[in-house]
């Protein structure tokens, strides 16, 4: 178990602050955020690396604040592998080591065994992250502490060193806490996300919830939403009791119902709206479900794969809908053509 | 693209005309004393290196009283050198004034400040002499004598050489199990080996070289700075050449290690 609260710590100018999380034994946290939001930092703080400046880091229930990093039983794992030049593949795997048969165990499971005899200055970036992986785990850390480490894999390789770290996670019941700009890696690994921005924790939830429903704008469009809309929020049909009413939002000739509650009602608001959530007819049907129907036309049709992301200009804004390829040949959606956008309340998160 | 070759305006002709020519003066002005001294007494030094049992001693005092100042300052300066290069020290700005403050001080200003610290009317000096080991007139004054005005080479070269390595490395290395010192000794002394050496080998060439501050403490046994200006003093500088002759040539060999040391340490420099 990870336990931070209220963290700060400092690397050169930059400041983290009042950072405050749990993540409970076992699971999986993704650390997201922007450049220079002290991603890094986080985790070199809760590797005794760099030395909280305030708060308390608590590892597996027990305050190790004070603590140097040999005491922790952490394992780190940098973007850029930091393998010592020095030394052999082999020698590196084994520099922390106890059990010799574990760490040549864990270095064949992840492919870093058949580097076994090369320099590690003639390894590529992924060759070298590999390495760096095995390195941390042959000392059989419960806590794994990962930034980036698989940026520089190639694809296939990611995926298959992806399956085998959640298989080794499972296996030694690791609690692994990993910094990635990989949104679908995010959404597959992860118990918890943390969202981080300019050295202070901005959001922490599933990562499902963290995409849906971003604690503000900013968060969305760093999330990667493809509508947030700058509007006015208004009550529309009360809740009842904790369960929530509906809202208007207003952003120009703009309106879309959303969930929420009347003490939400703001003058400055943002609807976020996610592209796979917009679908897309080209005449009204019959009766639906879904509260925003919004007549539009096809601005611009971009293709990639079996994919296709469709901008409907609606009114004075435009309206991006995810959809697959397919959709776009069956419905015929060239530029110019007239569309029925179609949204649920329920897919209008409302945010400040 | 412009058909027309590139030609430089006449003020940045002047200009670079200027700069090489600056160049120039200083480099003569650099290599002329040297050459005049070698084409005066280099053959005949390296003659007298045979028959001139002074200077042969002298010049085995000289190297050998470098070389232990030399080892004492790795073994000492190395510890500090890494600090100053990885840890906020309280009083960081103070240590390094105090490290550099000897680069700074007149040479025989030092000696005086030796004989003042070390000399046999001082606590210091008497407890060194109690061990057998008296400053004045002595080899040991001539390792302190060089230590003082040679160290804060080696602590400023060696404290470089440890920054360029990223403190990652250590950083892992502690994750990995070792304590501050082991991940340094482990990662950070093999990495930084090349330049520590540099430091090292610059620090003994500054030490053999000394004049100023051991001639204050120690004018007997002569080192072969010392023995250079004995004669030259004594019996003329026909005399004094072949030695300062000899000492050029010997200042050849560590500049040449020096600088196939900073080359490799330029090439083998680790990823940061």
């Amino acid at each position: 178990m990870i336990d931070v609260a209220r963290l700060g710590a400092r690397a050169g100018d930059f400041a983290l602050a009042d950072v405050s999380f749990t993540l409970p034994p076992g699971a999986w946290g993704i650390v997201l955020g922007a450049a220079c939001a002290g991603k890094t930092t986080l985790l070199e703080t809760i590797a005794g690396v760099r030395a909280a400046t305030t708060g308390r880091v608590s590892l597996r229930g027990a305050d190790v604040t004070t603590l140097p990093p040999e005491r922790r039983g952490v394992g780190i794992v940098y973007q850029h592998a930091f393998l010592f030049p020095h030394l052999s593949v082999e020698e590196n795997v084994a520099y922390g080591a106890t059990d010799r048969t574990w760490a040549a165990d864990v270095a064949a499971r992840l492919g870093a065994a058949v580097l076994n005899g090369r320099r590690v200055g003639a390894l590529s970036g992924g060759e070298r992250q590999v390495v760096a992986l095995a390195r941390a785990l042959a000392p059989r850390p419960d806590i794994l502490l990962l930034d980036e480490p698989l940026a520089a894999v190639d694809p296939r390789g990611r995926t298959r060193l992806r399956r085998e770290l959640r298989a080794l996670q499972r296996e030694l019941s690791l609690t692994v806490l990993h910094v990635t700009h990989d949104f679908g890696e995010a959404g597959t690994l992860g118990d918890l996300a943390l969202l981080l921005d300019a050295g202070r924790l901005v959001q922490a939830a599933p990562p499902e919830t963290l995409f849906r429903r971003p604690v503000s704008a900013a968060a969305a469009e760093f999330l990667g939403a493809e509508n947030v809309f700058a509007g006015r929020v208004t009550p529309l049909e009360p809740g009842a009791g904790d369960a929530p009413g509906t809202m208007l939002f207003r952003a120009g000739s703009l309106a879309l119902v959303g969930v929420g509650d009347a003490g939400d009602s703001r003058d400055v608001a943002h609807a976020v709206i996610r592209g796979e959530d917009v679908v897309l007819a080209r005449e009204h049907g019959g009766h639906t479900s879904a509260r925003n129907t919004l007549d539009g036309s096809v601005s611009e049709v971009v293709t990639s794969g079996a994919l296709a992301r469709v901008t409907v200009d609606v009114g004075d804004l435009s309206l991006v809908a995810t959809i697959t390829a397919a959709s776009v040949s069956e419905l015929d959606l060239l530029p110019g053509a007239r569309v029925v956008a179609t949204i649920k309340a329920t897919a209008v998160h409302l945010c400040w | 693209m412009s058909a027309h070759a590139y030609r430089p305006r006449p003020a940045q002709r002047a200009a670079s005309a200027g700069v090489v020519l600056g160049a120039l003066v200083l480099l003569a002005l650099l290599l002329l004393p040297i050459l005049a001294l070698l084409r005066r007494g280099g053959l005949a030094g390296l003659a007298q290196l045979g028959a001139d049992p002074e200077l042969r001693a002298s010049l085995l005092l000289t190297a050998g009283t470098a070389t232990v100042a030399t080892l004492l300052t790795v073994l000492l300066g190395t510890p500090l050198a890494w600090l100053l290069a990885r840890r906020r020290l309280p009083a960081g700005a103070l240590v390094s004034a105090v490290v550099d403050l000897p680069l700074l001080v007149p040479h025989p200003v030092a000696g005086m400040a030796l004989l003042l610290a070390f000399g046999r009317a001082t606590p210091a000096g008497a407890a060194l002499a109690t061990l057998g080991l008296a400053i004045v007139g002595s080899a040991t004054g001539i390792v302190l004598a060089m230590l003082f005005v040679a160290a804060p080479l080696y602590v400023g070269a060696a404290r470089e050489a440890i920054a360029r390595v990223d403190e990652r490395y250590e950083s892992v290395a502690r994750t990995l199990g070792d304590s501050a010192l082991r991940a340094a000794w482990r990662v950070t002394r093999p990495l930084s080996a090349r330049g520590l050496l540099a430091a090292a080998v610059a620090m003994w060439a500054r030490a053999a070289s000394e004049f100023g501050a051991i001639v204050i403490l120690t004018y007997n046994p002569k080192v072969a700075s010392v023995l250079s200006y004995d004669r030259f003093t004594g019996a003329g500088l026909d005399a004094a050449l072949p030695v300062a002759a000899v000492l050029v040539l010997l200042a050849l060999v560590p500049l040449l290690v020096l600088r196939s040391l900073r080359a490799s340490v330029a090439v083998g420099e680790p990823a940061r």
